[in-house]
């Protein structure tokens, strides 16, 4: 068979995928063909902080997935290439999650310093008009995290998932903070502290919009 | 064909949706390498990662003869040696099976016979 070095064109996308769902045995074939070698290198130029070896794996996963299960794509909504990105950056995200709760090393935020390349890359997924999600933290919190070059605590962690979720309520940080037993305003206080301590990182990265 | 099609292709020997896993049981059975291998299907070794990725051949008729000639014209290869292997590979999965099945039927027997030794001892 022929190597395909481009992507293929929307006909010819919608081609091999009537081909994967009629049961064609050579459409996982072509699938695996003509879009790892893509997916894997725009998880990696997209991701320059994780090892390319964890994007290859999420790419491997995302078309598995897709030949497994090929009826999880609407062709309606996308392009094949973008399901496969997006499915993809979920399996990278899933996979640095638990890489992250596993990690040994716990350093507090404010003694580490942001990289360049995690600028370029925040802004680089940001410019991406192939990602239909609107805020950047929604399309790969772990990715920052991970390109951001510092392991958090397990406790800020967890503030900046609530962050990302819109969680408002004191309460609810001062509860993963380990602080409900000081008195309210001393929680605001901390709660505060360390809310804007991952804000202003972030803001300086230009991943965080309120 | 890149390295990285060659490593999903091994990722998925063990996976009996693929070509793979039909690939790998002959070659192992059969003591082949991939250069054997390319040369009995007649195409260079470097199509045999992508073959490997195809879905495996329904068995059903008229099926697998449909899906054999779809594989073998696809990849230029010899649809009647793609035909045997997958055939051999079965074959010798069903006897792995009854096998397994045989010496799970003999251990189940020895634990009663030993069961029932257990309790005529305490008798």
């Amino acid at each position: 068979m022929s190597e395909r070095s481009g992507a293929l064109s929307r006909s010819e996308e919608l081609d091999l995928y009537a081909r994967l769902i009629e049961g064609d045995p050579t459409a996982p074939s072509d699938l695996a063909v003509t879009y790892l070698d893509r997916l894997t290198e725009w998880l990696i130029r997209h991701n320059p902080g994780v090892d390319p070896h964890d994007c290859a794996t999420a790419a491997e996963d995302a078309i598995l997935a897709l030949i497994k299960n090929p009826r999880s794509y609407k062709s309606e909504r996308q392009t094949l290439e973008v399901y496969l990105r997006i499915s993809a950056l979920g399996d990278l995200r899933n996979r640095l999650r638990s890489e992250q709760r596993y990690r040994e090393r716990r350093v507090p935020l404010d003694v580490v310093e942001l990289s360049p390349d995690a600028r370029k890359y925040l802004w680089d997924v940001v410019g991406d008009p192939a990602l239909i999600v609107e805020k950047l933290e929604d399309v790969d919190l772990a990715t920052i995290r991970a390109n951001l070059q510092v392991a958090l605590t397990e406790e800020e962690n967890r503030v900046l998932e609530l962050m990302t979720q819109g969680e408002r309520r004191t309460e609810a940080y001062a509860a993963v903070l380990g602080i409900t037993h000081r008195p309210v305003s001393e929680q605001r206080r901390v709660v505060k502290r360390v809310k804007d301590r991952i804000k202003k990182r972030l803001e300086r990265a230009g991943g965080w919009s309120e | 064909m890149s390295d990285r099609i060659d490593a999903l292709a091994r990722r998925v020997v063990n996976d009996p949706h693929f070509l793979a896993s039909v690939l790998w049981v002959y070659a192992r059975s059969e003591g082949v390498d991939d250069e054997d291998l390319a040369g009995m299907l007649g195409c260079p070794v470097s199509t045999l990662a992508p073959l490997a990725l195809c879905r495996r051949p329904r068995p059903e008729p008229p099926f697998f003869q449909q899906d054999v000639e779809r594989i073998a014209q696809h990849f230029g290869i010899r649809p009647e040696t793609l035909a045997e292997i997958v055939r051999r590979a079965d074959a010798l999965a069903a006897l792995q099976r009854g096998a397994e099945g045989d010496r799970g039927f003999l251990m189940a027997a020895r634990d009663a016979t030993e069961e029932v030794n257990h309790e005529e001892n305490r008798t």
